[in-house]
């Protein structure tokens, strides 16, 4: 498959073009955002926006009567993602060592539990988890959004840990052992500063689907002051629709922002975590 | 020895206890609590509730709405499984080895961070029919405006078709990772024997590319059976009933149509039946691929 200089630039030329295209709507979202409300629905597209205003910006994250503001639907959201990767990361490393480093009664029923919850789609456990959140008395409360949403992702984050911690040379351990710490001060001195790479894969996956989900928000809030972003948007939809694509694509644009952060300053990381993650289950 | 081991069992439990906890009460058990109450009549609000035996899942034979939804699925869901096999299978053979590689990867990989929210706005708003972009366009190259999402015969197409730019990223890397696998020597050889170019691809690169086609698939028909953003956000189900989902439906009759959770409860049980037919073969599949 070895390719002649010229197939080679043609193809990254296509490929660059293919790009391009690939972006366009993200670069359209932005544009859009940024444009005063006349210039919006202007044909043909104008891809530059100019004159440029940041009035709609303004308009959904402090000024708007009509919904939730995206302000405070945007810092909800950054409490859920954030308190979803703190509870997530914690546990299903808890859990995930024992799995992989110790013999005990009892170990392989709880791994193939675990592991076999990964087949529960989340739309199945959403009825009874309603009830069940509705009885804590959690509807509309960040716990009620972080807790389900930490369930969701535990049993891929025991997964995706038990992999790597069964990959540690057990040396380090055994020394520690020898000079008299116990599980606890193995654990959290030399396991987990050892797996910083494969903790913050899974600390953005957590972070992603917690940011991203919609469904289990949908229904589990019913307070506009508690809504996460999804949620705010979808209704942001409602609001504006018939005026002006102008506020719901700022919207738009201010949740996509975190991820892309994240993004470009671990993209490495990410594509790590997906094919841990795709290939290996 | 006997002692250690003891002790390690009380030092392992404590361990999961939070973990388990978390799985236990929230994932084990409204699994299993949605099952007893797919059998009920039970509402949201109604003090009492009976059991009903089979009732709510014979009387989803006869609900219409529930077939047109899971027809709906099973159409969604097969026609969007080649474009999710060839699209970043495609892109990932172009992308391989190449120049710009880890680039590129990052672009087609960047819309599956967003939220299937955002998706549908951008996409809403580029498909709008009569002041998007897309539209001008394609009258730009001479094929006439439509309503993509509005018209029963291209709504379905314009979800399976915003779904594919989200998730083609995604689909990309895990392609990439299984090209890296294949040994360069078998192309070298090949090489050496005139092989090139699509004898290679057929004889060599898709074969060995067997486990991740098949991961690929089995994901994506997962995923899909449980459609419900993108759904919700371009078309609301319509026009008609032409994309509403499974998940769309169940959402509607627990949450919005007099909460007939019983009802929900037997729906999410029959979708699940089918998505664990899906997962056990996906089970067996990744076994055999460690194995490989």
């Amino acid at each position: 498959m070895r390719r002649s200089r010229v197939q080679t630039l043609v193809l990254t030329l296509a490929l660059g073009a293919l790009a391009v295209v690939w972006l366009a709507p993200i670069v359209w979202v932005i544009v859009t955002s940024l444009k005063v409300t006349a210039d919006i629905v202007r044909l043909p597209p104008e891809w530059i926006p100019w004159p440029m205003t940041a009035e709609h910006y303004q308009e959904v994250l402090f000024s708007s009567s009509r919904t939730a503001r995206i302000g405070r639907a945007f810092a909800n959201s950054l409490v859920i993602a954030l308190g979803t990767v703190s509870i997530v990361v914690v546990t299903a490393a808890m859990a995930a060592y024992p799995l992989a480093r110790m013999r005990f009664a009892g170990r392989d029923v709880v791994f193939t539990l675990v592991i076999g919850s990964l087949m529960i789609p989340n739309a199945v456990v959403l009825v009874p988890q309603y009830v069940l959140v509705q009885r804590l008395g959690w509807l509309s409360t960040y716990q009620g959004l972080i807790v389900p949403e930490a369930a969701m992702t535990f049993a891929f984050g025991v997964f995706l840990l038990r992999q790597f911690f069964l990959t540690m040379p057990g040396d380090l351990e055994e020394a520690a052992r020898i000079d008299g710490a116990n599980a606890w001060q193995i654990f959290t001195r030399i396991v987990l500063p050892l797996s910083q790479p494969v903790l913050a894969a899974l600390a953005i996956f957590a972070f992603r689907s917690a940011w991203n989900d919609f469904l289990w928000p949908l229904i589990a809030v019913n307070k506009p002051e508690m809504f996460p972003l999804p949620v705010a948007l979808a209704l942001l939809r409602s609001a504006y629709s018939s005026e002006s694509y102008g506020p719901i694509m700022a919207g738009a644009a201010l949740s996509a922002l975190p991820l892309l952060v994240v993004f470009i300053v671990a993209n490495q990381r990410i594509v790590e975590g997906v094919r841990v993650s795709g290939l290996k289950g | 020895m006997r002692r250690r081991r003891r002790r390690q069992t009380g030092t392992a439990w404590l361990f999961l206890l939070p973990g388990l906890l978390l799985f236990v009460v929230f994932r084990l058990y409204p699994l299993l609590e949605g099952l007893r109450v797919s059998f009920t009549n039970a509402r949201l609000g109604r003090a009492t509730y009976q059991y009903v035996g089979l009732a709510n899942y014979t009387r989803l034979a006869d609900d219409t709405r529930f077939g047109m939804s899971l027809w709906n699925t099973a159409f969604y869901t097969v026609a969007s499984t080649l474009p999710i096999l060839a699209v970043p299978l495609g892109l990932a053979l172009a992308l391989n080895r190449g120049a710009l590689r880890n680039v590129l990867r990052g672009v087609f990989f960047f819309p599956f961070t967003l939220s299937v929210v955002t998706v549908g706005l951008a996409w809403l708003w580029l498909l709008d029919p009569v002041v998007g972009p897309f539209n001008y366009y394609l009258r730009a190259l001479g094929v006439p405006a439509r309503s993509w999402l509005a018209d029963p015969a291209t709504a379905m197409w314009a979800i399976i078709g915003t779904t594919v730019w989200w998730v083609t990223g995604y689909y990309l890397v895990v392609y990439l990772a299984g090209l890296q696998d294949i040994p360069r020597e078998l192309y070298e050889a090949a090489a050496l024997d005139g092989a090139c170019g699509w004898r290679t691809f057929w004889a060599i690169t898709l074969p060995l590319l067997r486990p991740v086609l098949l991961f690929v698939v089995v994901t994506h028909v997962i995923g899909s059976f449980q459609i419900f953003g993108q759904v919700f956000v371009l078309t609301m189900g319509g026009p008609g009933d032409a994309t509403r989902t499974v998940v769309q439906h169940l959402y509607e009759t627990a949450f919005q149509n007099f909460f007939q959770f019983g009802a929900a409860s037997a729906m999410a049980w029959v979708l699940f039946a089918i998505i664990m037919v899906f997962s056990v073969l996906q089970f067996r599949l990744l076994r055999g691929h460690t194995e490989y």
